[in-house]
């Protein structure tokens, strides 16, 4: 920031020259690295005592560098692990990094300084092997507890079909079953309190009530849920380590997964990380196009979330409005992506093909037509009796709860926060729009689910907008590394033809650097932090989803209520469980 | 009202009942409209291909498109497959929607082992039929690998339709199949037909068409 002096400065004053070492990075976000044993008072510092300090753990990760080779001006390596912390005051972030020599290192755990730095810490042990000294409960996450290895480490197979066939003989069904039966004391959960036993009651990763296979063990005293467990890890698809074998461009399919309500709000994540780490700017028409499919797939999620929020409280008709009207979004996306539900249509440096004839006609249809029909889901819905007093008052929590917790996206929002990613730092050209960010005020289930309801509106007034000024020109870059390129080009001249062969049949090759990329996504702030060693494909990717952080709050919000209040929390929360696992 | 009496009338008392144009049908007729004649296992096999319920389960994307089979647009009840079953004690087919993850596999096991025969399966989805794109350590390459599947419903994800027409697929197969009406009546032997590849079977129909809607237009 102008006239602030820069968070190296502020560790240099305190700690001394020699806390830090500055990495280059094609984000520009200020990337340190920090000894492991001066780490914990560093992070301490910058949550705690720093001036406007950071208060969110935004994502912790690890990486796996036995392999790599790129890495000028980085200290030696064998793993590394990444905080990413966000200060909101400063609308800054901030990324620490720690070297760890060995094959299975070692490292002083920041749960005493974030909580949510819990599952975080539990993934880098599950997915590399790494132990973080002081964790409350260090075990595998993702993986089933039977696994043996730690997958995204590079001795890892990543095929299935490396790994011999999937047979499931009845031994080995009951001994799978086995280890997944709930210990309370291993979780530090009392079986009786001084007059009653608790039951524990297993919700899911098969029930209604969870959206998808999450798993949540209640403690209960009688129908008062006095703590919850969520045990995830059913729907981990291995989408990072994915990352590491499909090329730039073939890995865009997977990301539409990820989120699998958002389709193409995903590709934007990661075509913008791309485009970073590639140094491709793209024309104003793509951008436009950008915004214009991201906000209609913002709103087809947000009406898959309403339709189900309702009948989580009990309302057995608002699914079938809602779902009606989602149609009417994928009428469109059909009609320009030709898919329903993973078009997968942007590419790295533009998108896929430009507008059909006629795009205008049917995207001004529908947003003439919706508002009328999300008034009366006010009527029907918002304003039930019933679905308020389900509502009003269930899990709410503070914004300072929400910051502490990693909670991002309309969740946040409730509580009051006006922090919008496209807003705060807009990408993809959402400063020359004009749109309001709705907030709650209470944090709980029924300001969410207002926040949503209003984000709705505003995403048709934003899609208004691309349809009156949708810029002319081309719909991709004209940059060697637009995979694919532009035909015309390809059939005029040897070298594009060549650029197009290799993009495609190879795959592009990006230059090496690191580029973090977060965007203001269906649930929350979505974030692909891509590394590349100058190759064809990424040699880390790693896909900070909002779900994740929101599930492990789930507890903290659902203590003393009782059961049905759980629902509704989980309804309000909106998550998709392939977002928590990826 | 009165009126003559009618001479097609047998019985004249019979004109007060009916109303004016009704004409006596014969015996034949009659048995005809309101007799179905039908061996009982056709009856059986009738009834159970026309309700088929399914268990209330999903595993990813594809749940999403066959909830929306359930919504008003496509709405599955056409074809008696609404009926949402939260208990697998209560359903006649599990619809594997989704990508199979092997920490999920003794699940899906343990529920397909609690339905009731007769019980049916479809893989919906490429992850479900092959694991798809989802070449990875976490997911297992088929569902198949340790469920009897009857039909399969490609697509990543398979529109509602397509997952309707698996449905119907479904429903011709059951209403064709043969099984025992009791432990102690006939033999014991479910007989089930062949289950051809649509692939093949829409190939001549398919590769007659050569003028495709053009992607550029709406």
């Amino acid at each position: 920031m102008d006239g602030q002096p820069g968070v190296l400065q502020e560790l240099q004053n305190r700690f001394g020259e020699d806390i830090a070492l500055q990495q280059p990075t094609r984000d520009q976000v200020p990337t340190l690295w920090v000894d492991w044993q001066r780490v914990h008072d560093v992070l301490g510092y910058l949550k705690n005592e720093a001036d406007r300090s950071y208060r969110m753990l935004y994502d912790l990760s690890a990486i796996d560098e036995r392999a790599r080779t790129n890495r000028p001006g980085q200290p030696e390596s064998d793993f590394t692990v990444v905080y990413r912390l966000i200060s909101f005051k400063r609308n800054e972030d901030v990324c620490i990094k720690v070297a760890l020599q060995g094959d299975y290192p070692t490292l002083r755990s920041v749960t005493d300084i974030w909580p949510a730095a819990n599952w975080y810490e539990r993934e880098a042990w599950d997915m590399f092997g790494l132990t973080f000294e002081g964790h409350p409960h260090l075990t595998r996450i993702l993986m089933p507890p039977t696994w043996e290895g730690h997958p995204l480490r590079k001795e890892h197979p990543a095929r299935a079909t490396e790994m011999g066939p999937f047979q499931l003989p009845l031994e080995k069904q009951i001994r799978e079953e086995e280890a997944l039966r709930f210990e309370p004391e291993a979780w530090g959960l009392q079986r009786h309190s001084e007059d009653v036993d608790f039951l524990f009651l297993n919700l899911g990763p098969q029930h209604a009530g969870t959206h998808g296979l999450l798993r949540l063990v209640l403690q209960l005293d009688g129908e008062k849920i006095v703590d919850v467990v969520p045990d995830i890890g059913y729907h981990h698809r291995g989408a990072e380590k994915m990352a590491e074998r499909q090329t730039w461009h073939t890995y865009i399919p997977y990301t539409d997964r990820v989120d699998y309500l958002g389709g193409v709000m995903n590709n934007l994540a990661y075509v913008l990380a791309v485009e970073k780490l590639a140094g491709i700017e793209v024309p104003d028409r793509v951008k436009v196009i950008r915004v214009m499919l991201a906000e209609l797939f913002r709103i087809a999620s947000h009406l898959v979330w309403y339709g189900t929020f309702a009948q989580d409280v009990g309302m057995m008709s608002p699914v079938f409005l809602t779902f009606s009207d989602r149609e009417r979004v994928f009428d469109i996306v059909e009609a320009i992506c030709g898919a329903r539900m993973h078009p997968s249509w942007f590419r790295i440096g533009g998108v896929a093909q430009d507008l059909p004839k006629g795009w205008d006609r049917i995207i001004s249809e529908f947003v003439a037509k919706l508002p009328r029909r999300l008034d009366e889901y006010d009527r029907v819905i918002m304003r039930n009796p019933i679905f308020k007093a389900r509502t009003k008052g269930i899990g709410a929590y503070t914004t300072e709860e929400a910051i502490e917790w990693g909670v991002t996206g309309p969740g946040l929002r409730a509580t009051g926060l006006e922090w919008d990613f496209r807003k705060k730092r807009p990408y993809s050209g959402y400063d020359q729009f004009d749109f309001e960010i709705p907030t709650g005020r209470h944090g709980d289930c029924y300001d969410r689910a207002v926040v949503r309801v209003e984000e709705i509106r505003q995403s048709l007034h934003i899609i208004q907008q691309c349809v009156d000024h949708m810029p002319d020109g081309p719909y991709k870059a004209r940059h060697p590394l637009t995979t694919p390129p532009l035909k015309e080009h390809t059939i005029h001249d040897i070298e594009t033809l060549i650029a197009h062969f290799l993009g495609v049949s190879w795959g592009p090759v990006i230059p090496a650097g690191e580029a973090f990329v977060g965007i203001e996504a269906t649930k929350g702030n979505n974030g692909y932090y891509l590394i590349s060693d100058e190759d064809i494909h990424a040699y880390r990717a790693r896909i900070r989803t909002p779900s994740f952080a929101h599930i492990q709050m789930v507890p903290l919000i659902s203590r003393g209520l009782m059961v049905p209040d759980l629902i509704a929390i989980l309804g309000s929360v909106d998550f998709v469980l392939s977002d928590v696992d990826r | 009202m009165s009126r003559e009496p009618d001479e097609t009338f047998t019985n004249p008392a019979w004109a007060e009942t009916f109303p004016p144009g009704f004409t006596e049908e014969t015996l034949d007729q009659a048995i005809g409209r309101l007799v179905v004649l039908t061996r009982l296992d056709d009856l059986l096999a009738w009834g159970r291909k026309n309700s088929l319920w399914p268990f209330g389960f999903g595993l990813s994307c594809c749940f999403v498109e066959m909830a929306t089979a359930l919504t008003s647009r496509y709405d599955i009840a056409r074809f008696g497959s609404e009926v949402i079953r939260g208990s697998p004690r209560e359903a006649d087919m599990i619809i594997i929607g989704g990508t199979v993850f092997i920490k999920m596999a003794p699940i899906i096991q343990r529920l397909y082992e609690q339905m009731m025969e007769p019980r049916w399966v479809i893989s919906m989805g490429s992850c479900a039929n092959s694991g798809g794109m989802y070449d990875i350590y976490s997911v297992v390459q088929g569902v198949d690998k340790f469920l009897p599947v009857d039909v399969y419903v490609p697509g990543c994800p398979p529109s509602p339709m397509a997952l309707m027409e698996g449905i119907n697929l479904l429903q011709d197969a059951v209403g064709q199949e043969s099984r025992p009406l009791s432990w102690v009546v006939g033999p014991q032997e479910v007989k089930r037909p062949p289950l051809p590849s649509m692939r093949d079977l829409k190939r001549a129909e398919r590769i007659k068409a050569v003028t495709l809607r053009p992607p550029d237009e709406v």
